[in-house]
Parts: structure tokens; sequence; C-alpha cells
């Protein structure tokens, strides 16, 4: 039986901070592929996720959730390295435009942060892009915690049924 | 034209975090950020991963791989499709990612909590750069690529050096000349006192010649105790390892008989060059930058060239030192006696030695300073050779048969950066000479 995972309140304000955000796809072979998200959104339920994507840049990414629609997702806050990884079922929406406004401050709060630590603007800007933007709605099965240390890799967050 | 390993080679810094993307047997992906990625040969790459077992699990389970790679210097992007080939936990390639990774670790923050137990070895399929949203700009600019006839030319210098301080003058020399790097310090091991002694200097305020390193701290104690070049290419999350800056040198040194380790301010970039010959590790050679990323792989090679060629020049040197005979002693007309006293103490517990209340130096430098005024007072000379000294100091110090021209050498620049009024003079292969600027008056304490 398929579980669904509800995002605490600690999980939600965690998604406040500024972050990064790396996905994961598969394709029918088993052969995965990786890309960088570019904003999000939780909806209501706090068991869904709508995540932005450069599908010009990303391109794997986007053939592998048609193929497959498995996903993980994992956010980190670079002052600190606190990170957290999603896992579950993608839909690639089709028809929904990308909320421009949600990848606008998630770019501009990433950039801020990285350029705080010390990483050169013209070095982050390769990574941050919402050209061809796509939406990917992450229905979450599992969460783990993803902080290098000793509680990595454990699960986190709450069971909704 | 397909890219490859050998193009990527800003990728392997350790500056910016690679991320590694695997799925399981299953189908489940799973991604996470990895801690360090080393280009093993130009098919194969090694990765750390201590923590993620569910990464590792997965490769196990499912070979294929999806790895992304970042440029330090623009930020470009590269998708790896790699497989998993084996684990290793021993050896040279395990322990040469375990030094890259104490040294990147720590630039990130980190290194206490990164302790690598093993690590994997993947074979690459294919490298895709991914699309940039910038890369319509002019390009950034790209490290100049080393000059093998100025490295030829410096090379050939080392080697027509005879003197310890020559071969070593050179290697700074060449390293300035060869790649453009303004602050470099020559460190001797000293395996009396466990430690690393500079014994040449260009670029700093301060020279520091005389501070140590212990053997088993920081990356230059690292770079010598494992063989291996170190390197930390972004210091901008580090604390420097040095000692606190703003110490007045000369005054604190009187009083902790320590001599304050250089200090380049801003320093972004650090590399240590472990001095190899014969499989021994003679001293290391360590150079900063203000730049970040300032030293590519091929400068690590040009630099491990220069320093295997200063120690094997070095060892030659004391090789010849030892077998000098001996000349014929003069003796030594004892100044004149309205001459003010040179007050001279030693210190036998740690060696140290102190010239009118200056602190110059310890350990086996010290130690051979103090066996040279004795002789001059009790025998009225002051020359004398490697050989006896070798022979008076061997049997408390053994290791003085490997490196008693380095020792002088610490000694002799010691003496005249402290503009101390005797000096020790170097008058032909394995003999010195000790001269003063007036009657000696030596005490020796516990």
């Amino acid at each position: 039986m398929t579980m669904t995972m509800r995002l605490d309140d600690r999980l939600l304000e965690f998604l406040r901070r500024p972050l990064m955000c790396i996905i994961a796809g598969v394709d029918q072979t088993g052969r995965p592929s990786a890309g960088r998200g570019v904003g999000f959104n939780v909806l209501e339920d706090r068991t869904t996720i709508d995540l932005i994507f450069s599908g010009w840049q990303w391109p794997r990414l986007v053939s592998d959730i048609r193929q497959t629609g498995r996903l993980a997702v994992t956010f980190v806050s670079p002052a600190d390295y606190v990170s957290f990884q999603l896992k579950g079922r993608a839909d690639l929406s089709e028809t929904e435009v990308p909320n421009a406004d949600h990848a606008a401050r998630f770019i501009t709060a990433a950039t801020d942060e990285l350029q705080r630590l010390g990483v050169a603007p013209h070095v982050i800007a390769p990574w941050l892009t919402a050209q061809g933007a796509r939406l990917a709605r992450l229905s979450i099965q599992e969460i783990y915690i993803q902080t290098p240390g000793p509680h990595a890799g454990m699960m986190t967050g709450a069971e909704v049924r | 034209m397909s890219l490859r390993l050998s193009d990527l080679s800003a990728c392997f810094e350790g500056v910016i975090p690679s991320i590694i993307a695997t799925a399981s047997a299953d189908g489940a992906p799973n991604i996470s950020y990895l801690s360090h990625v080393v280009r093993v040969d130009g098919e194969h790459v090694a990765l750390s991963n201590q923590f993620f077992a569910k990464t590792a699990a997965n490769v196990r389970a499912n070979p294929k791989v999806t790895l992304m790679l970042v440029d330090g210097l623009t930020g470009d992007q590269f998708l790896l499709d790699i497989s998993f080939v084996r684990s290793i936990d021993a050896g040279p390639l395990f322990d040469r990612i375990a030094g890259q990774l104490a040294a990147s670790s720590a630039q990130v923050g980190m290194s206490d909590v990164m302790r690598l137990r093993s690590a994997d070895v993947f074979r690459v399929r294919g490298i895709e750069k991914v699309p940039s949203p910038v890369a319509a700009t002019a390009p950034a600019p790209r490290r100049a690529p080393v000059d093998l006839p100025a490295l030829a030319d410096a090379i050939r210098a080392i080697g027509r050096q005879a003197e310890a301080g020559a071969i070593i003058d050179s290697l700074l020399c060449g390293v300035q000349q060869v790649l453009g790097y303004a602050n470099a310090l020559v460190l001797i091991h000293d395996s009396h006192r466990q430690s690393l002694i500079t014994t040449g200097s260009i670029g700093y305020e301060n020279s520091g010649l005389g501070s140590e390193i212990v053997s088993a701290g920081g990356m230059i104690g690292a770079a010598a105790a494992s063989g291996q070049t170190i390197k930390v290419s972004d210091m901008s999350r580090v604390r420097r390892f040095g000692e606190a800056i703003g110490l007045e040198a000369g005054a604190t040194e009187n009083t902790t008989r320590t001599v304050v380790f250089p200090q380049l301010p801003m320093a972004m970039s650090q590399i240590a060059v472990p001095m190899v010959t014969r499989g021994v590790v003679a001293g290391v050679l360590f150079i900063e930058s203000t730049e970040r990323l300032a030293f590519s792989e091929e400068d690590a090679a040009a630099l491990d060239i220069l320093a295997g060629q200063a120690a094997n020049a070095l060892r030659a040197s004391e090789g010849e030192a030892a077998a000098a005979e001996a000349g014929h002693a003069t003796a030594t007309p004892e100044p004149a006696a309205t001459e003010t006293d040179i007050r001279i103490v030693c210190h036998r517990f740690d060696d140290s030695v102190f010239v009118d209340g200056v602190y110059i130096v310890k350990g086996v430098a010290g130690a051979l300073l103090r066996l040279m005024i004795e002789w001059r007072l009790g025998e009225g000379r002051s020359e004398f050779t490697n050989r006896e000294m070798r022979l008076a100091a061997g049997a408390r110090m053994p290791e003085i048969k490997d490196n008693l021209e380095t020792r002088l050498l610490l000694l002799r620049r010691r003496l005249d950066e402290k503009q101390a009024p005797i000096r020790v003079v170097r008058i032909g292969r394995g003999r010195v000479r000790l001269e003063a600027g007036g009657p000696l008056a030596l005490t020796v304490r516990d």
C-alpha cells in the first residue's frame, strides 16, 4: 500500500529558508537523471508540492517524469547543509504555467545566500534559470533527513495514513 | 567534440559540491550532494560517500548513476553517465582520496564530520555539458598552461646548486618565475622535534624562518605524513590554521621561543607539496595565493617536479658535505678585551639559544650553535666540519646524519635575520666558520 506523507510545521519552516533544490528522475531502463529546481509551492494539503525546473536545461528530467513518474527532490540550506529529501510520484503538468513569482523569489533568495557565502555571481548564474519552465506536481510518499551526519537517511515528516 | 575528463579539471577542486543521482533496483530515484569527487584517470572517477547508505545500496543494486559536476571557475555544469566498478578502503588511491577529502572538507567547514571509510570507483561512459543561460557572454578567464621550457630551466637551475641555501632559493625562484606565485615557504622535516621548520621563504612581511608546524597538524603536516599533495581552493569559509594575526613577532619570540608562522592576509588558495626523495619526505613546499582556485592540476604537477628535484639536490648536498675532509684549523685571535662581551644563553631542555637576549633558534640548529661556541671557547678555533659536528651531536640527535646542512642553513639565516653579533659562514663544502664581533660569554641552563 502506498503511504502518503505530510510536511509538518518544522519542514514548512525549513522550506521558508533560502534553499538550493536538486531533482532526480529515472527512465524505464533504470537510468537516473539529475537537475536543479528553481522554485516550488506547497499545496494546501501539505502532501503535494509543485516543483519548477527548466525544461530547456534539464530535458532528461522532462522525459523521465513522463516515462516513469518517479521523482526525488532534495532541498538544502547552503549556509549549514541542513537537507531534506522528498520522494514520490510526479506528474508533469502540460497545461499549468509555472508561477513565475515563485521561481523569481527562489532564484533571488538562493543567489543572495550563495553570494553571502562567498560564491561569485558569475559562477551561480548558470545554475538557476527558469527558461522553458516546467511544473512537476509531486505526491509525497517518503521524507528523509539528508543533512550530513549521523541522522542522514532517517525518515521524517508526518504519516497521513 | 566530445568532452573528456581532463577537460573538467576545475570540477575536481571540491569548491562547488557535486551531485549524485541513483536509482534503486525497483526504480526509485535518489539524489544527494557529494563531499568529494576525484579524477582517477582518463576514464574513471572515485566518489567518497560517507553518509548516505541509500546511495551506496543503490549503486550496488543498479550500477547506472548520473553525476553532476560543476566547474569551480565558471559555474558550468556537466552531467556524467557513470557506472559502479568497485569499492576501495585501502591503497594509494584510497590514501589520495582521503588526503584530498581532508583538505576539501576543511574548506567547507566540515572536517569534523568527514572521515573516509571507503570510496567507490566508477567508469565514465559519457559526459554532456548542461546548457547555460549565460553561455553567450564572454568566456571566463582560464588558467594559463604551465610553461614547460621555463620549468626545464628551473629544474636545471636547482640541479646546478650544491649548497642547501642555494637549492632552496632556486626552488622558490622557480615557483615565482615558472608559475608566478609570490608567496611560498620551504619547510624541512625535523624528526627530533616532530615538526616541519620553515627554512626558506619568499613574499611575506615576516619571513617566518624558524617557525614550526607540528608534523601531524594542518595541511602541511598532512602532506608530509601522507606524501601526497594537498590543496585548498577556496578558503572563503575556512578559518586559517596559522597563529593569530597581529602578534608582534619579535617581541613574542623572546618569551615563547616560537617564531610566528607567516601569514598571507586574504589567502584563498593554498597548496602543500611534499618534497620526496627515494620515498622519504624531506620537507614540504607550501604556496598560497589570494586567488580562488589558483592551483590547477598542471600547477600541482609542476610543483611536484620542482619539489622532487630540490629534495634530490638537498640529499646530494648532504652526502657531499658529509664526505668533505677536514681542512687545517686556523687559530682564532680573540677579539680585543675592550670589546663588549656577546652574551649567549643556551637552554638544555629545548636546545634554544639566545644571543644578547634575542631568541635565535632551538632544536638541532640550537645544539649545533652551542657546540661550535663551546669548541671555540675550549679549543680556540672557529672553523668546523660537518663531519665533526655529526660525530659530536649524532649520538643524541641521530637524524642529523641526513639533514645537518639544512639545520646549519636555518641557523645561518636566523643569525643573519636577527642581525646577531655572531655569524656562521660557509667556507667550503662541509665546512663553516663561526665569526663573532666580540668576546663570547656562554651560559648553559637546564
